[in-house]
């Protein structure tokens, strides 16, 4: 299969993950469209008969952190924490837990990026802990501790609606 | 218990070796704290599972596939990132989204003169004064001060009809899809204040991501027009 038909196979599953990182809708597309974009120019840099899939998952990846990274700088902070810190008040975790009861977005939003991409690969996307942790880059024991992180907050923030 | 928390992970996680897994399974028969604490794993990766998996169902967007689709419309990466960035900046969604829930706020209210929008089936589509302006009026035959203009009309990629318009509420690209123009974009109308500056640039520019071949010329949208817009 061409390389281009393989990757608009991947899309809808790209998209999800993207979804999953960058939480907004039309912001995962452009996250999508940035990773596309870089895959078609250093598509030299694929081996073939190793998998597009990870190799892709990789490139959204980096490039989030990127942007992450960046908007950090620019002091931008994700206006959704806001909100719900907004509504919790200072040190007010049981009375966060209970409003965020159920709602998935906001529990995933309480999560560290490096948490959060490890539950979108593992949880979500179904990978291996060693593919996961072959698409970090990252050694599997760091991912396996983040996996445990991020499921206990989203546990706590879930409750028993999980 | 005799299973630490990152075991019962891995386990739930397929990432076991065999041999662990069965031990597990057949502890969890008669250890109910063990039970319960695997059904609250396995519920959250379900309810995880389950809230993301609706992504993987929605069509994928025309600009992503465009990408990757050959005999795509050839306008430069530049331009598309420009387009991108005008049609999807938060500001106009807000603009799109305000202009929409007016639509369909009038359109719900029986006593008033049905709106352009409506909602068939969760899609939104052209009713009244835009669906008529949409199957009846040519580009290259309306009035100059005409309160819905159509701008251009061509084919999609999935071969459906589609055309774009520019009326006081709302502008968009509209597609001929069972029988009704279902609504693929829109922005806000001329009365948007924002509408002015943003223009019909960013219409264009969406219609040259989705067209497949070229817009129609006076004779294909006259001869479309006669098929009643069929694929």
């Amino acid at each position: 299969m061409r390389f281009e038909e393989e990757l608009v196979e991947l899309l809808p599953r790209l998209r999800r993950f993207a979804r999953g990182l960058a939480r907004d809708a039309s912001d995962a597309d452009d996250l999508c469209q940035a990773a596309i974009e870089r895959a078609l120019k250093s598509r030299d840099q694929w081996q073939q008969g190793t998998r597009l899939d990870s190799w892709m998952y990789r490139i959204t990846r980096n490039l989030w952190i990127d942007e992450r990274r960046a908007a950090g700088r620019r002091g931008v902070h994700a206006p959704i924490d806001d909100a719900v810190t907004q509504v919790a008040g200072d040190g007010a975790a049981e009375v966060e837990a209970g409003a965020l009861r159920g709602d998935v977005d906001a529990a995933m939003a309480r999560l560290p990026d490096e948490q959060r991409e490890v539950v979108m690969l593992v949880l979500v996307e179904g990978y291996a802990y060693r593919e996961a942790a072959d698409i970090l880059e990252l050694p599997i024991g760091t991912v396996t501790s983040r996996l445990a992180r991020g499921r206990e907050t989203l546990m706590h923030y879930l409750g028993e609606a999980a | 218990m005799s299973f630490d928390p990152d075991t019962i992970a891995a386990f739930v996680d397929g990432e076991l070796d065999d041999l662990t897994a069965r031990r597990i399974e057949r502890e969890a028969e008669s250890d109910a704290a063990l039970a319960a604490e695997i059904a609250r794993y396995r519920a959250l990766t379900a309810k995880l599972s389950a809230h993301f998996a609706p992504v993987v169902d929605e069509a994928v967007p025309e600009r992503l596939r465009a990408l990757l689709v050959e005999g795509g419309i050839d306008i430069s990466m530049a331009d598309r990132r420009n387009a991108k960035h005008r049609l999807f900046a938060p500001v106009h969604w807000g603009a799109i989204a305000a202009s929409l829930v007016f639509g369909l706020t009038i359109g719900l209210r029986p006593w008033v003169p049905a709106a352009d929008i409506a909602s068939v089936n969760g899609t939104l589509v052209a009713s009244g004064a835009l669906a008529d302006a949409l199957d009846t009026q040519l580009a290259s035959d309306q009035l100059a001060n005409a309160e819905i203009r159509i701008g251009l009309s061509f084919r999609d990629r999935q071969g459906r009809v589609c055309r774009s318009f520019e009326a006081r509420d709302v502008s968009g690209i509209g597609c001929r899809d069972s029988g009704r123009w279902a609504l693929e974009r829109a922005i806000g109308g001329r009365a948007n204040p924002e509408y002015r500056q943003a223009s019909s640039g960013e219409l264009l520019a969406a219609a040259a991501v989705m067209m497949a071949g070229d817009p129609f010329d006076f004779a294909a949208e006259r001869a479309a027009r006669d098929k009643g817009w069929r694929n």
